[in-house]
């Protein structure tokens, strides 16, 4: 490789170790870093130099304390999720239920750093792996006004995720997106960030054990409004859990 | 390696038999940092709550996505806690195009009165060092770096933002990371 090539590889490396690549830049990146680099001595410490350098560039905020409530709330979460080594125990809080959560795939992921077609590659075999494994069960969330498609949830006993996957799912109203909600004896909490289908596509990935909840609501919400019960002014997905453990 | 660097080290291999108290341990050094800089990248309280909570349940969780042979565990850390500070940006992003962003990128009034946190005096000397190697890169160099890492930018989004090609912003991106590098890794 000649060295002009090189400096548009360290170029792209920057970018990468910054996390500020996107389209075309990205993909090209993610071929660099899959094909070139592993055997390139030169390219190999060029990205570890980066990357250090990025994780030094963390330090410059001047330190922050965080709010005293959360070592308590980590603390209750340790109980529960004990690594791999205990599994899937029930998360009691709501609170921390809401921390927990991850959305993805409605953005674009940079754990990854994959192109998006490989980002999608990569949920869709978690999905069926998951799907797959004895115990799973899926439930349908069936869309209340009837004219949007279903979505719907797989989860089983023992795991600690919870998937939800719709497509052809419609856009909200403008100013609107939507709200996950798990129901437990009539009462609703909002899990998670709001959240808009891409394409119509949903994907949610939930990291707890949701055995403690018997209905689940997906409901549309105004941005920004404080959201204590759920809407039922637009479109509105539901499901009962009861039976599905 | 630092003193400080083998502490770490020590504490993360504790974790991997589920020590509470090197957990412990290793929030009290690193929450501060870590808030500090979920916060400068998000903006907002609860997101930068949200990012430092699930970094460290991360870490407890899978305390073996440290490799120690690739560098200090402070370095692992943080960057993970920023990689999640950016992609909560981003999707917050999609759902609130955010006006008043640029106003994060500078520190927040009050941010640099460290108020009852006492660091250890490693950590202080390093961010001493660093602030002082982005001091020294120029301007136009120093903005394209802060906006990718601090404000959770990609590059076409800052070629936007400052009214310049891509191009350009990948040379600065470039220049100012080998500077960076040179000094915070020269030999001495
Ligand atoms: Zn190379």
């Amino acid at each position: 490789m000649v060295n002009g090539e090189h400096e548009r590889i360290e170029e792209l490396l920057a970018g990468y170790a910054l996390l500020a690549l996107s389209g075309e830049d990205a993909i090209e990146a993610d071929r660099l870093l899959s094909e070139h680099v592993p055997s390139c001595p030169m390219c190999r410490d060029t990205l570890a130099g980066f990357q250090s350098v990025a994780g030094e560039l963390a330090l410059a905020p001047s330190p922050v304390a965080p709010p005293e409530l959360m070592l308590p709330r980590l603390r209750r979460q340790l109980e529960h999720v004990s690594g791999r080594r205990r599994r899937a125990t029930l998360v009691a809080a709501a609170a921390g239920v809401i921390a927990l959560v991850t959305l993805s795939g409605l953005s674009m992921s940079l754990a990854s750093r994959a192109s998006k077609a490989e980002h999608a590659k990569v949920q869709l075999s978690d999905f069926v792996g998951t799907l797959q494994q004895p115990g799973a069960s899926s439930v349908s969330l069936t869309s209340m006004d009837r004219s949007s498609p279903g979505m719907v949830e797989v989860s089983g006993p023992g795991f600690e995720r919870m998937y939800i996957v719709g497509r052809d799912v419609p856009e909200p109203a403008p100013g609107h997106a939507y709200q996950l909600w798990l129901g437990s004896g009539g009462t609703f909490v909002p899990v998670g960030d709001m959240f808009l289908p891409e394409d119509g596509l949903v994907y949610i990935r939930l990291t707890f054990d949701p055995r403690p909840y018997d209905e689940i609501l997906i409901t549309e919400e105004a941005i920004g409004s404080r959201m204590s019960a759920p809407s039922r002014d637009g479109h509105v997905w539901h499901a009962s859990l009861t039976g599905a453990a | 390696m630092h003193e400080e660097d083998r502490l770490d080290l020590e504490l993360h291999r504790r974790l991997g038999s589920g020590d509470r108290a090197a957990f412990e341990d290793l929030y009290r050094r690193y929450a501060p940092p870590a808030y500090a800089l979920a916060l400068r990248v998000t903006g907002q309280d609860a997101l930068a709550q949200e990012v430092v909570h699930d970094s460290f349940l991360a870490l407890w969780r899978t305390p073996e996505a440290y490799d120690a042979a690739r560098g200090p565990f402070r370095t692992f850390f943080l960057s993970l806690v920023h990689h999640r500070a950016v992609d909560a940006v981003r999707r917050e992003e999609r759902l609130r195009k955010r006006a008043e962003r640029a106003s994060n990128l500078e520190p927040r009034t009050g941010e640099d009165v460290a108020d009852e946190i006492v660091e250890d005096a490693y950590l202080v000397e390093r961010r001493r060092e660093i602030r002082e190697a982005l001091q020294t890169l120029p301007p136009d160099q120093r903005r394209v770096v802060e906006l990718a890492y601090f404000g959770g930018y990609t590059q076409a989004r800052i070629a936007e933002e400052l009214g310049i090609p891509v191009g350009t912003v990948k040379t600065r991106t470039l220049a100012a990371m080998r500077k960076l590098r040179r000094a915070l890794y020269r030999e001495d």
